[in-house]
């Protein structure tokens, strides 16, 4: 029986809780009345998921099937979600694996012969060669990569054809491919509700051009949240539709997969991790303190080897095909049976244990400012309706918050922690004084281009991720941070959670409601 | 102030928090909150699946017929009949007695033939049979013994729904109990439940004359080879959309017949229960001296075997 | 008919193991240590004219209970009870049969002890005037020795699916009372008798010491039947000192400040011996011993002033030193179970006084947990650490799967 998500209250015959801080966990006691949001028991996976992948293509939603699309002569374009999907990386074989030998196969048959794939990076690092295996698989890799397998480049000039304009005056330009093609197949992961629908190829295989549209400020501080596409709630999807719609009037003709996973995201001796916390056996137990001793024994090198190997036994929990409105909404009324959780009002203090990975440290490594990303970021954001911490209240994390940088990934991310923040982490001022100067850095164009580093500007999106969140908050306290770090980002840091919350008696006073998101595996909490 | 990253704390003070917020030693509790969603923790039985192991099997064997039938066979005499009425059955299958003493299962198990006795557990009750580690042991040797809860409820035969499943075959007594006046209690609700979900045949047994020879408080049998009988009777099987009162109804019937087929003779017992004038086996009404008075009539030397061998 | 029972048995090891070790390792006196098992045993039956059947509703489990399966009560209670005995004499129920007057299936509360009139004898001097938890005869008669139900071999307890009460034993439960306030009925009537045996005076200073039920309920009645000064209740656990307060305690402390905080309510000398603690000269008026532990009667006995009385509510256990009960000449006082109680010029039944009670006052939410039969060894872990784990009272739902 799959148990719907529910939200603990602590209580005296409570046991202290499993709290993740990036690279390490711990157990944490929490003081009593505490609320804790739980996600449902993870959905069973579909057991024949080929099965699965070549019923959607054949009885698509809104379209016709794959394989009548499908006809000799015609010029044909796959793109595919990128490295930040899924979280953790799935075991072999992915899913987008398993989606595109069926589609390949289909369009082998029906004779296609100019056929190209390319991953939906946009401004994301381009991927390795074995990064690209492991989602393609090895038969794709071998029959297409590097000629006709290639990472998206935004700043090729040749590469991107001008679309057209929004109502809102906002320009759509996407990859010249792309949109010369008689059909392109998008495949899709949609790990949180704020992938998919028409963030994929709008947003996907866009330059800055289009980017700058919605990723700034103002459309950050009207997502409430990004989590929550619906029309009106948040304003990045909001002009992602704008632009979808733009590229159907253009004529461009789209066939959109798309797959939702379950929440199993551990693997084997990090079960306990995915139980609540009193129903760990003894072996649970157990395998708890061996798994933290080894952590905390270890040298940081080795540990992060070990974090950087983990991949997680997902289950896939559907798969839909056609066009995309129709399929987005199937798939979103999937993803939330998995991870929504009814909370009822709002609290004071929001806790939150801040995982070792998030979508821009795929093999890299999680430095402060993507901890911002992660925290006030995307977790703060995973709800629906309110936030589940009142305006004005208290954000705490836990997290080491090292100050240490990726210099092939994120070389643009370094100088923004140095140059940047130190003068200000007010983003409206932040993004009228630099952002132009970042994006338009021809050595950062270089290194996105011709190395694997994040676009020149992707630190700011980093910061306006979390713009909602610096506005309508009133302290953000994280334990067991960097102090200089944390300083740096204008956040306070605590050495024990009862610190913290002291700290942020200040704020909320004394005897706050408080509430711990408890994730990873993800939730999106329901606020009434 | 603050000292970044972990304090390496010493894996004494990890264990202290973990025993101390699971509470070792203690029993598990669960939060008030998550009491609705949380499922009971499941209650402990014995581990009884190593007795029906292929070494379990041997050792048991080894003791039905190599200690228990000689002792059972030189204190009692008994005789056992309609053994072909096993022939063309297939397992699992349940079979069904009365229950008046402790040599019951005995005398069934060592009175079946082999390809069936090696492949059959008797349910105990838990709380008489399985209270104490060594006695629990015993049980589960020497009968194939697994725990039964006399309570009721679907956790109570949890184990008997597990075993069957796996085509053993099963020994209950409906009775639940022997009987303190030597007479056949009320069938209890269970065993047909049983029987029915698991779409099971059930053959009676009738057992007459082990109340006489060691009744419920004796530990060994009387003196002087008191006579014993076990009966097979005719497997029932449940009907399309029968009722578990109306099969208990008929087990408790078949064998009231197999006991009048041992007082009288096959034939008359036929009779009687063609036009349902089988005398009961519940005894007569009236005090309680009255039914042990009656229950006590000593039980005939030898018995008469049926028509057709 | 046979139907699921906890029995208490007899097994002197298991008893002198649990009274050595149980207080270090808990869980054995819930598992291998414990003297109590589930049985299915024959109902008990009627034992003759007035008798009926009654099917339990909500049992509790009392600080006696958990004392007798940690070995440690004492075998004073040997000759007053008869092995093997179904514990259980906090109860509401249902009853089977008919008796006198109350048919089928009324709601009744138990009134545990088995006095004269249930032992078919004539009253006893004690019985005659209305106070049945003094008869002497509570081991005579065609019943077997018990001082209560759930002391006694023949008609079970509480803690079952059947047992067999006197008329004299059962009491009508009012519709609006509820089943979990029902069952505090009993413990209620007990407060009722410790209150009234306490003989506060008007503008007296109480401590009741104890904030478990036993404590919560005294101080309920305190402030129902008597009009004291103040009263002090000493709570160990959070749970306990909410529930005090809420019921309307002036002060609530911990056992550590307790004598801290009555040498300053009453301005009394504080004094320091060489060994032991710190004692007062002068101190309360009245104390009420409602844990019975050596350390609450000591408590008591340092905090009262000359001429004061103490009132053990809860059975004690070892001896302590009664040094101050002779050099300030003060008066140690038992309270067992109510009767006929005498409040101002009235005269009344300690579990009627007991049933309005629980008809007004907040206690709900008091049953913290309830577990069916099979899990009780559950049950009783619980019931050994309710304070800590944020619970007041633990009781077996019996009919519950």
């Amino acid at each position: 029986m799959v148990r719907p998500g529910f939200v603990l209250e602590v209580d005296e015959r409570t046991p202290p809780l499993l709290v993740h801080e990036g690279e390490g966990f711990r157990l944490q006691k929490f003081p009593l009345g505490a609320r804790v949001i739980y996600p449902p028991d993870s959905l069973p996976g579909i057991r024949d998921v080929r099965g699965a992948i070549r019923h959607a293509i054949a009885n698509p939603l809104d379209s016709e099937p794959l394989a009548e699309l499908l006809k000799p002569g015609m010029k044909l374009t796959i793109a595919i979600d990128d490295i930040s999907l899924p979280l953790p990386p799935m075991q072999a074989p992915d899913v987008r694996q398993l989606v595109l030998e069926e589609v390949i196969e289909l369009a082998a048959r029906r004779g296609v012969e100019d056929l190209k794939l390319t991953m939906a990076n946009s401004l994301h690092r381009r991927m390795t060669a074995d990064e690209i295996k492991h989602a393609v698989g090895e038969r794709v890799f071998r029959s297409f990569y590097p000629k006709d397998l290639t990472n998206f480049d935004a700043e090729d000039p040749n590469g991107l054809a001008f679309i057209g304009t929004t109502e809102k005056g906002e320009e759509v330009e996407i990859g010249k491919r792309a949109a010369e093609s008689d059909l392109l197949v998008y495949v899709n992961i949609n790990l949180v509700p704020m992938d998919g629908g028409h963030k994929s190829v709008p947003i996907g295989l866009a330059g800055y051009r289009s980017i700058r549209h919605h990723h700034n400020v103002h459309t950050m501080l009207h997502s409430k949240s990004y989590m929550d596409p619906r029309p009106g709630h948040s304003a990045i999807h909001d002009s992602a539709r704008r632009m979808g719609k733009v590229l159907r009037d253009a004529g461009i003709r789209i066939f959109t997969i798309e797959t939702t996973l379950n929440n199993d995201v551990f693997p084997d001796p990090f079960g306990f991790m995915n139980k609540r916390e009193w129903e760990w056996s003894v072996k649970d137990q157990a395998s708890y303190l061996a798994a933290k001793k080894a952590n905390d024994l270890a040298p940081p090198k080795l540990r992060h080897q070990v974090y950087l190997r983990i991949k997680s036994p997902y289950g896939v929990t559907g798969v839909n095909a056609g066009d995309t409105d129709a399929v987005h909404e199937r798939t979103l009324a999937r993803l939330h049976e998995q991870q929504l959780v009814e909370v009822e009002g709002q609290s004071d203090v929001l806790v939150l244990g801040i995982p070792y990975i998030g979508p821009y440290n795929v093999n890299s490594i999680m430095n402060p400012i993507l901890v911002h990303c992660m925290g006030p970021g995307y977790l703060f954001n995973m709800y629906r309706n309110k936030p589940v911490v009142r305006p004005g209240g208290v954000l705490i994390m836990f997290h080491p918050v090292p100050w240490e940088f990726h210099q092939v990934h994120h070389p643009s991310y370094v100088d923004f922690f140095e140059e940047v923040l130190s003068e200000t982490t007010d983003p409206m001022t932040i993004e009228s004084k630099w952002e132009q100067q970042y994006a338009t850095d021809p050595w950062y164009i270089h290194l996105y281009r011709t190395s694997y580093a994040y676009h020149g500007v992707h630190p700011f999106y980093m910061w306006y991720w979390g713009a909602h969140a610096l506005d309508y908050l009133g302290d953000v306290i994280v334990v067991g941070g960097d102090p200089k770090a944390c300083a740096r980002m204008g956040y306070r840091a605590a050495s024990s959670f009862r610190d913290a919350l002291e700290m942020a008696g200040e704020t909320v006073g004394r005897s706050p409601s408080i509430s711990y998101l408890h994730v990873p595996p993800l939730t999106v909490a329901d606020v009434r | 102030m603050a000292a970044s990253s972990k304090r390496t704390r010493s894996l004494a003070d990890e264990v202290r928090e973990v025993a101390r917020g699971w509470r070792w030693g203690r029993r598990p509790v669960v939060p008030r909150s998550a009491e609705r969603v949380t499922p009971p923790a499941k209650v402990w039985s014995f581990p009884t699946d190593w007795a029906r192991t292929e070494p379990g099997r041997v050792a048991r064997d080894v003791i039905l017929s190599g200690v228990m039938k000689p002792i059972v066979w030189n204190e009692t005499s008994p005789e056992v009949f309609g053994l072909d009425n096993l022939d063309h059955l297939k397992p699992p299958v349940m079979f069904v007695s009365n229950h008046s003493s402790h040599l019951d299962a005995t005398l069934i198990l060592t009175t079946l033939p082999p390809k069936w006795r090696n492949k059959t557990a008797t349910a105990a009750a838990k709380d008489y049979f399985f209270d104490v580690w060594w006695r629990s042991a015993f049980t589960a040797l020497v009968y194939g013994g697994f725990p039964i809860e006399r309570g009721g409820g679907e956790r109570a035969t949890e184990k008997a729904r597990e075993l069957v499943r796996d085509g053993w075959n099963l020994i209950v007594f409906p009775e639940g109990t022997r009987t303190q006046d030597g007479w056949v209690q009320r069938f209890r609700h269970g065993t047909a439940r049983l029987a029915i979900e698991l779409d099971m045949p059930v053959v009676p047994i009738a057992i007459v004359g082990a109340y006489a020879a060691m009744p419920k408080g004796r530990s060994w049998p009387k003196k002087g080879r008191p006579p014993i009988r076990v009966r097979y009777g005719r497997a029932l099987v449940p009907e399309e959309g029968e009722s578990h009162q109306a099969f208990s109804l008929r087990m408790q019937h078949a064998i009231a017949e197999l006991f009048d087929e041992d007082r009288t003779s096959w034939w008359e017992a036929r009779r009687r229960a063609a036009t349902g004038e089988t005398p009961r086996i519940s005894g007569p009404q009236g005090p309680r001296w009255l039914r042990t008075w009656e229950g006590s009539r000593p039980v005939r030397r030898r018995g008469t075997p049926p028509v057709w061998r | 008919m046979t139907t699921q029972a906890l029995e208490l048995f007899r097994s002197v090891p298991r008893y002198l193991a649990a009274r050595a070790i149980g207080s270090h390792v808990p869980g054995l006196v819930s598992g291998p240590l414990s003297t109590l098992r589930l049985v299915n045993r024959k109902d008990p039956e009627p034992l003759g004219e007035g008798w009926a059947r009654v099917r339990p509703i909500l049992s509790g489990i009392c600080g006696s209970d958990v004392a007798t399966l940690s070995g440690r009560s004492s075998f004073y209670f040997s000759p007053l009870v008869s092995m093997p005995f179904v514990p259980g004499h906090e109860v509401v129920g249902e009853l089977v049969d008919e008796v006198d007057g109350m048919p089928a299936g009324t709601r009744v509360v138990l009134e545990p002890v088995l006095s004269c009139l249930a032992r078919g004898l004539e009253p006893c001097a004690n019985c005659a005037s209305g106070a049945t938890g003094r008869c002497d005869r509570v081991t005579a008669g065609h019943v077997s020795p018990g001082l209560q139900t759930g002391y006694c071999a023949d008609t079970g307890g509480g803690w079952s699916r059947m047992f067999v009460a006197h008329r004299s034993q059962l009491h009508r439960v009012p519709e609006e009372i509820s089943d979990r306030r029902a069952v505090l009925i009993e413990p209620l009537s007990c407060a009722v008798h410790a209150a009234l045996r306490a003989g506060v005076e008007p503008n007296a200073e109480v401590l009741v010491i104890g904030a478990g039920t036993v404590g919560l309920l005294v101080l309920l009645a305190l402030k129902e039947l008597t009009r004291p000064g103040r009263i002090t209740v000493v709570a160990k656990h959070g749970v306990q000192r909410e529930w005090a307060e809420g019921f309307g305690a002036t002060e609530v402390v911990s056992p550590s400040e307790a004598v801290g905080e009555v040498r300053r309510a009453t301005r009394a000398m504080k004094l320091r011996p060489e060994r032991g603690q710190s004692y007062l000269l002068g101190g309360v008026d009245v104390a009420i011993d409602c844990v019975g532990s050596r350390s609450s009667l000591d408590l008591a006995l340092r905090t009262t002033r000359a001429g004061g009385r103490i009132v053990m509510a809860g059975i004690p256990v070892e001896g302590t030193d009664l040094t101050p009960l002779w050099f300030r000449e003060l008066e140690l006082v038992g309270a067992y179970t109510g009767g006929i109680e005498t409040v101002g010029k009235q005269e009344r039944h300690a579990f009627d006084i007991a049933t309005e009670l629980a008809g007004s006052w907040p206690l709900d939410g008091m049953v913290g947990a309830t577990y069916p039969l099979g899990r009780w060894r559950e049950a009783i872990d619980h019931a050994l650490a309710a304070g800590r784990l944020g619970t007041l009272k633990v009781a077996f739902e019996p009919h519950a799967e």
